[in-house]
């Protein structure tokens, strides 16, 4: 049996690479069969992550790229593996329409299954090793899948996602290095031991600091968020919806087991993910009330969200061995918000296949009458915002109360706990955000009326597999214990936690509250700040959404472009050049000593000597003459000489 | 002496060969005679790997000999130098078609094998030296292929630069010569106790100007200058041979006086130790950067080769097991994938004309092979996973991280992690323009053609399987560690 679990497990990881090149070689030119093959293998691959669910294993290939990579399967990535095989599963079939009219399908369709494989691979990894191979196979897998519609814009946030990971995989190297040489192992679970026997000093904090850099690249944490926004607009929807739903989320992946591994209940630790998690929370939920893009809302949308999720790994190190509810809370919140941005980005897409545009402006109304997306849209909308009876109501929830809990912790123990409640407001803060641009897409997409109204065409296949995708929502949030509670509770161990030692009321008035004062605050945020100074009306008294997020608060183009191209390689380069000249000009200055005549001019006398190699004919022969003659009369001697020697 | 005989066909066939080659006119049969010369001679240095060989050749005097013998460590840099040179022959077939005096060149290129391989199978210091000086005079005839004012000079800065180096190494034999019980190589060193008691000073700084001579050829600080010159100007195959092995010269002979005549023990821990490594972060770091700031594209080749063969030398003076594994891992895979990159280059100028960097957008639609494999050596040289690069930086990483090497150590992993974000910066937007960008148009250029596109493949499939799988690679490293430390 172990060898037929074993086989599943190793095809989850290289049958997408393997077949991706065998379609790409056999299908470059027939789009149906490349279709339908793709389906078949993501189809596949999805049945085969069924067979490992209550599985656990772990198998270790030795040597294999020289440390040996090792996999693990069971709990929390068993979650992972299916969510990934499910999501690559739909999105493949999205993008059959999606790609209808676009170039380089092919390319699109190898990259996406080598990318599906590199995941599987970073989420069944078991040490940090295999965790970085398949983390760097996954980041310049997916560059191809940001780049492929070859636009300026496209090109231009690539290269600055590729930049990023680059730059983040190196330091995250460069952090394995250092742990690897501390502790011996790269292996999880005795990290974690390793971790407990040890005083934790500065040491660990900037190893764990380097490790974490990369993951947090990749997961869009402030400040390396700067790829984010535009990667995601730029990339096809399809493969947005990967970024958003698993991509990102293998950073946040890494993060929790560093936290859950190397700084388990470590307060220090703690404070700095929450200090991160808030800044990103707050900052990604204002780009996203500030754009007027769709797609680059809903992205910004992503970057808070995982504020949300970091702000319940910092909780986790904070509360110590209470941090049920924080362990939960972003457990689940990282499956709620994969589920809806799944359902969002393919909504996002499905409007911008109909229209080629994705400027609020452009796009106004252009939902008003499909109630399908609409009804779509709003569950999204329910859920993502934290309204009761929404998904992500009850992650939100857990979150919200793991704070609370901190807080109750440090008065009770008579410390100040003004600072977690500032934390508190801030979370309440970014979901009033949530709501506030969520509102002003629906309001601009569904509710407005708008000029523009074309035929939809979507199939009834899609519309039924959406309405599945999107069903999942309610039912998770309207039945919480059933759901949510079981996937929780399959997933803690993954971060070292325990459920919470009694069911939480989520429907209580103290839960609901927390979720009304986001409500008002959102309102209060859409009703104020987006309605009076971010639409007025034209000559025509249309509403306009204006882009008035200023320009100098770009981070990537003032700060990160002029600093890493053009000032740290000027002070290396000059640096380079003064010691790569170094040798030269003292052989120039000899020359110019041995060769100076006394007027004071050097004659360089270089060639005069050794330019005897003729330019002669080119049909002699070659050692007639010259200096190749010379050459080849000195190899002559030396063997007449050894054969002499020898005879 | 006759089974022992064989040892020196490897050395004389190619050399004789040479000669014939060079009389060929017809295009067709000169190649034929180049392909059956390399692939005898690799078959030949393979089949003397499954046996122990020793000859003297030449009694001088009682301690001045001429003698050859195949360790592990000649085996191993025979193999993959006899092993490439297949591959880059093949190459040449192809590219030779658009310079003028192929037989020159062949000529010249079958002889050097011979250097190569009396190099490798060299058994004391003075074959050393012999074999080097000829490895230098015989290359000189390829960077001066082109007879252009520019390779001409060039040459010259070869020439000039690589005797004074190998005259650095010669000064430092005669010293050795009466420091040492016998200057035939012997694992683990030959220092006569006695001797050295009291000139240990001395000794110290003759290695060091040793090194620093044998480090000219590895394109080491100082003696750097000439490679970044040398290499561009030579035909594309030369500089592939040029980049890829004939810097592994220099680090044979760096190897052989470290680890063979003066023994790791005597240097470890000393000033010498620390002023070498510092001397090999800094081409690191100077060789990556330079590459950075280069346009032209073979010359940012060159410059990326000053800098990865010093990641050989980070690893081998930190005179430890690891660094030694991840050293010579190194070697390996940076002679691969530079081989690959100098192909390509090759295949890239031959069929658009362009040398800058800039001018090859939207090339990968029209040599898919070759921009592929361009991508995959440049993964390889930046050291991502799974692709071979990584492993050797990982070995050394790991020793430069290990309390023995100090903080030097430490600074070292820094600049090489430094480096390779400056590989990706001098690498990756060649592919990314090649791939993605809209640019020149290149509807008239086509694919290599199979004599450029074979090597390529064939060195790719290498690079990723030796990366996945370095097991076999790594214990027969460790093998010959095993009896050095």
């Amino acid at each position: 049996m172990i060898f037929t679990k074993q086989m599943i497990l190793l095809s989850l990881i290289f049958l997408p690479m393997v077949c991706g090149v065998i379609q790409y070689a056999a299908f470059r030119k027939q789009e149906t069969a490349r279709d339908i093959c793709n389906i078949v293998i993501t189809g596949v691959i999805f049945g085969m992550a069924l067979f490992l669910i209550g599985k656990n294993n772990v198998w270790t290939y030795q040597s294999i790229c020289g440390n040996g990579i090792s996999f693990v399967i069971g709990g929390f990535r068993t979650i992972l593996v299916l969510l990934t095989a499910g999501i690559w599963f739909v999105t493949t079939i999205f993008s059959k329409s999606y790609f209808a009219k676009a170039n380089h399908k092919a390319r699109y369709s190898l990259f996406l299954l080598l990318t599906e494989g590199a995941t599987m691979g970073i989420f069944l990894a078991n040490d940090f090793f295999t965790l970085f191979i398949f983390f760097e196979m996954m980041s310049f897998t997916s560059f191809v899948l940001v780049i492929q519609e070859q636009t300026e814009k496209a090109i231009q946030a690539a290269k600055t996602y590729l930049a990023v990971a680059v730059i983040g995989g190196l330091v995250t190297l460069m952090g394995l290095f250092l742990l690897y040489q501390k502790a011996g192992t790269l292996q999880m679970d005795l990290l974690q031991i390793f971790m407990a026997g040890q005083q934790k000093t500065t040491e660990y904090y900037i190893i764990g600091g380097l490790v974490f850099f990369g993951f947090a690249a990749k997961a869009g944490i402030v400040p390396l968020h700067i790829w984010l926004p535009s990667a995601y607009t730029e990339a096809p929807a399809p493969a947005t919806t990967i970024l958003s739903c698993i991509l990102t989320k293998t950073g946040v992946v890494g993060a929790m087991a560093i936290t859950a591994n190397l700084f388990l209940h470590d307060r220090i630790w703690g404070y700095v993910m929450l200090c991160l998690g808030v800044v990103t929370m707050l900052w990604g939920g204002i780009l996203a009330v500030f754009s007027i893009n769709l797609k680059r809302t809903l992205a910004c949308s992503s970057m808070s969200q995982i504020g949300f999720l970091m702000v319940g790994v910092g909780m986790q190190g904070l509360l110590g061995t209470h941090n049920a509810l924080a362990a939960t809370g972003t457990i689940l919140h990282f499956l709620n918000h994969s589920f809806l941005k799944l359902v969002l980005f393919t909504v996002a897409g499905m409007i911008y296949l109909q229209t080629k545009e994705l400027d609020l402006n452009r796009i106004k109304g252009y939902g008003r009458n499909n109630l399908f997306l609409k009804a779509v849209f709003l569950m999204a909308l329910l859920g993502i915002g934290g309204i009761p009876l929404g998904n992500g109501y009850i992650s939100k929830t857990l979150l919200h109360e793991s704070i609370v809990e901190y807080i109750h912790l440090l008065q009770k123990t008579g410390q100040s706990a003004f600072w977690i409640q500032c934390v508190e407001w801030a979370f309440l803060f970014a979901g009033g955000f949530t709501l506030a641009y969520m509102t002003k897409l629906f309001v601009a997409v569904f509710v407005e009326k708008g000029t523009h109204i074309k035929k939809d065409t979507t199939t009834i296949g899609e519309k039924i597999l959406l309405s599945i995708c999107t069903l999942i929502l309610p039912i998770l949030g309207i039945f919480p214990h059933a759901t949510q509670d079981r996937l929780a509770e399959m997933s803690v161990s993954f971060v070292s936690a325990h459920m919470p030692d009694h069911a939480v009321h989520y429907f209580a008035w103290v839960n609901v509250k927390g979720a009304l004062i986001s409500v008002v605050i959102g309102a209060l945020v859409y009703g104020v700040l987006i309605r009076k100074c971010l639409m007025k009306k034209n000559e025509n008294g249309e509403t306009v959404y204006l882009d008035c997020f200023p320009v100098w608060l770009d981070l990537e183009k003032k700060v990160y472009r002029p600093l890493l191209l053009q000032v740290l390689p000027f002070i290396g380069a000059l640096f380079a050049r003064m010691c790569a000249n170094l040798t030269d000009g003292i052989v120039a200055l000899l020359r110019m000593l041995i060769f100076n005549v006394d007027n004071g001019k050097f004659i360089p006398k270089e060639d005069k000597y050794f330019s005897a190699y003729t330019d002669g004919e080119v049909d002699k022969t070659v050692y007639r003459e010259g200096f190749a003659r010379s050459l080849l009369m000195i190899g002559i001697g030396l063997a007449v000489a050894m054969l002499y020697i020898l005879l | 002496m006759h089974g022992n005989g064989l040892l020196l066909f490897p050395i004389l066939f190619p050399m004789l060969m040479g000669l014939v080659i060079g009389k060929q006119k017809q295009e067709r049969r000169r190649n034929g005679l180049v392909l059956l010369t390399v692939c005898v001679e690799f078959l030949v240095v393979v089949y003397l790997c499954f046996g122990q060989y020793a000859l003297t050749v030449w009694q001088m005097t009682d301690k001045l000999d001429l003698a050859y013998h195949t360790d592990d460590m000649a085996k191993f840099f025979a193999v993959l130098i006899s092993g490439i040179w297949i591959l880059a022959a093949v190459f040449s077939f192809s590219y030779m078609k658009h310079e003028q005096n192929p037989e020159r060149f062949f000529l010249f290129y079958t002889m050097t094998l011979g250097a190569l391989m009396s190099l490798c199978f060299s058994n004391n210091m003075m074959t050393l030296y012999l074999s080097y000086e000829y490895m230098t005079v015989l290359t000189f005839p390829l960077v001066i292929h082109t007879k252009s004012v520019d390779a001409v000079r060039a040459g010259m800065k070869y020439l000039g630069y690589s005797i004074f180096g190998a005259g650095l190494g010669l000064f430092g034999f005669f010293f050795l010569n009466s420091y040492c019980i016998t200057t035939s190589f012997i694992p683990g060193g030959s220092l006569n106790g006695l001797a050295v008691a009291g000139n240990e000073m001395t000794l110290l700084v003759v290695y060091l100007l040793m090194m620093i001579g044998f480090g000219c050829k590895a394109g080491m600080f100082p003696l750097q200058a000439w490679l970044p010159t040398a290499h561009p100007v030579a035909p594309s195959p030369a500089s592939a041979v040029l980049s890829g092995i004939i810097t592994k010269g220099g680090v044979i002979a760096i190897l052989r006086v470290t680890f063979y005549l003066v023994g790791a023990d005597f240097v470890r821990g000393t000033w010498v130790q620390t002023t070498l490594l510092i001397l090999s972060i800094l081409t690191v770091f100077m060789g990556s950067m330079l590459a950075y700031k280069e346009r032209l594209l073979k010359k940012r080749l060159a410059y990326s080769t000053v800098s990865q063969v010093s990641y050989v030398l980070f690893g081998i003076f930190l005179l430890h097991p690891i660094g030694f594994l991840g050293a010579l891992l190194q070697v390996v895979y940076h002679a691969i994938a530079k081989n690959i990159l100098f192909f390509c280059a090759g295949a890239m100028i031959f069929r658009t004309e362009k040398t800058v960097v800039t001018e090859y957008c939207g090339l990968g639609k029209k040599m898919p092979i070759t921009m592929t494999a361009f991508t995959i050596a440049s993964l390889s040289l930046i050291g991502i996973p799974p692709v071979a690069g990584f492993v050797s930086k990982w070995y050394l990483a790991e020793c430069g991280l290990l309390p023995i090497s100090g903080s030097i150590g430490v600074v070292g992993v820094a600049i090489l992690m430094v480096s390779a974000l400056l590989t990706a910066g001098y690498l990756l937007p060649i592919v990314l323009d090649g791939f993605f960008k809209k640019g020149e148009n290149f509807d008239t250029v086509k694919e290599a053609d199979c004599c450029m596109t074979i090597p390529l493949v064939v060195l790719s499939v290498v690079i990723v399987l030796g990366g996945i799988f370095p097991l076999f690679l790594i214990q027969y490293i460790n093998g010959i560690s095993h009896v050095l430390f």
